[in-house]
């Protein structure tokens, strides 16, 4: 530590932040498609025909079962050269972070909604609301106030967890950490580095959600 | 509830299961177009050829920012200008690069000081060597080890699947639970140093940058020339690739016309001894 070296620090650094607009970038798509997928498994899994409920709870049971790692090896030497007939890191990423965060946010989904009262439906259906109306005005109002500090659990997981794609080459923030080790063979100055980078992202993503939070309530 | 039915959300499910419908006839084209790379490879010269490479053995390969650079760069730099060959390097690991070359469908080369050895070309193509290494032991100062012979009862980091691991597994047994292996060479490198580990054993150019690059740190590097063979590295190619034909002359005259020498120079700081290194060739040229 005593010869702690900025220079290599100053050097990295633009390559890093450009590896940090990855990481935003993969964790951000994510996100996005993770909850629309979790969205409809969440609805698959509150379903009462065995033909949707049945293959959501797979799913679910198997992408929060695996570890992450596992999943982004897998869908990177065997899903995408199974569809594209070639690799694609950064695809891959994406892909592996989407099928996992869906399973978490379909769950977020479900106990969302199973925590209204029962009671909700029932009155607003008792005057003379459809099941569809109810659903829109009565239950995912207060559904989703509830799901808000869970989502944002789920999307810092998903921020920090995304620097395991480092290990399939996904030129993110975590691949050129590992490259300034690989050039220097040092490991504070790029491990430091990159830690900060990704508190700080972490940290103003909680920021933004408690602010949202409080908007909403 | 229970009986609520999501019509939109049905109709959803039905959009993504009718696009998966739409999946196989669009799988379609995709074995044509491998084919058709493959006959590419094999009748023009203008397809651009995919080299992989594991950026993580400074000097040999390593990334500087994003750009992939180091000795084996240079010199395959020198050797498809030599051979008039259009390629590209991509740094994706080691491990992606041993699958991605054995399946020779999107990397047809890969250059990452892969050592040339009887295992290994049962599954790979190799070219003639081009550079001569050997394994180094790397402990810290006062260490009582002095060969490899000493290190049977001893903690030894490794990178996982390199020469080394190979060699310290026959000499400490499969299996040893003293033999850590680790996803790269740093990673031993470290071991080491904090402690965990009395001795790494990794490719001499790879251990002599880490002393370089951590003076402070008290460490020497022992050679066993009774243990440890010369290696030869060579680029590595799917089984029977006809890029061998192509690259092994091109290899020849960069060796013979002082390019080697030049780079070898700008890397290592000394001139090199080609005596191991032409008989090396010469051997695999004619078994």
């Amino acid at each position: 530590m005593t010869d702690f070296r900025f220079d290599i620090i100053a050097y990295y650094l633009p390559i890093l932040l450009k590896g940090t607009l990855l990481t935003i970038g993969i964790s951000f798509a994510g996100i996005i498609f993770g909850s629309i997928l979790g969205l409809i498994m969440g609805f698959g899994r509150m379903s009462s025909k065995a033909y949707f409920q049945l293959p959501t709870a797979c799913y679910i049971n198997f992408f929060r079962g695996t570890p992450l790692l596992v999943q982004v090896l897998m869908v990177h030497f065997g899903l995408i050269p199974l569809l594209l007939d070639r690799s694609d890191p950064i695809l891959a990423a994406i892909v592996a972070l989407t099928l996992n965060s869906a399973a978490y946010t379909a769950e977020i989904f479900r106990a969302g909604i199973q925590s209204v009262d029962k009671g909700q439906t029932e009155a607003a259906l008792s005057l003379g609301m459809t099941r569809r109306q109810t659903m829109r005005y009565i239950i995912l109002p207060q559904a989703i106030k509830r799901m808000i500090p869970a989502f944002g659990n789920e999307f810092i997981v998903l921020i920090k967890d995304s620097s395991l794609v480092a290990i399939i080459a996904a030129p993110e923030l975590m691949y050129y950490a590992n490259s300034m080790r690989g050039q220097y063979m040092r490991v504070w100055e790029p491990y430091i580095t990159a830690s900060i980078i990704y508190f700080i992202l972490t940290y103003s993503l909680s920021k933004l959600l408690n602010w949202f939070e409080k908007r909403i309530n | 509830m229970k009986k609520t039915h999501f019509l939109p959300f049905i109709a959803l499910i039905m959009v993504i299961m009718l696009s998966a419908c739409g999946t196989p006839p669009a799988k379609d084209p995709v074995p044509a177009a491998s084919t058709d790379a493959g006959t590419a490879s094999t009748t023009t010269g203008d397809e651009t050829i995919k080299v992989a490479t594991d950026a993580s053995y400074a000097p040999m390969e390593f990334m500087d920012l994003d750009k992939v650079s180091g000795f084996d760069i240079d010199f395959l730099a020198a050797v498809m200008a030599e051979a008039g060959l259009k390629y590209e390097v991509t740094n994706i690991g080691w491990d992606t690069l041993l699958e991605s070359v054995k399946q020779g469908t999107e990397y047809k080369a890969g250059i990452s000081a892969v050592s040339i050895t009887d295992e290994r070309k049962e599954t790979y193509s190799f070219s003639i060597p081009y550079f001569e290494s050997t394994n180094m032991i790397m402990v810290k100062e006062g260490s009582s080890i002095k060969s490899a012979t000493d290190l049977k009862d001893k903690t030894v980091a490794v990178q996982n699947g390199t020469t080394a691991d190979i060699l310290m597994s026959k000499i400490m047994g499969q299996n040893s639970t003293n033999l850590k292996k680790f996803d790269s060479n740093t990673l031993a490198l470290l071991e080491l140093d904090n402690g965990g580990a009395d001795a790494v054993v990794a490719d001499i150019a790879v251990v002599r940058e880490y002393i370089k690059n951590n003076p402070n740190n008290k460490l020497v590097g022992i050679t066993d020339n009774t243990n440890f063979n010369s290696e030869y590295y060579g680029l590595i190619y799917p089984k029977d690739s006809d890029l061998k034909a192509k690259i092994d002359p091109a290899i020849q005259t960069v060796i013979d016309n002082g390019k080697y020498a030049e780079i070898y120079q700008k890397w290592f700081g000394t001139a090199p001894d080609l005596t191991n290194l032409k008989a090396e060739i010469t051997k695999a040229g004619t078994s």
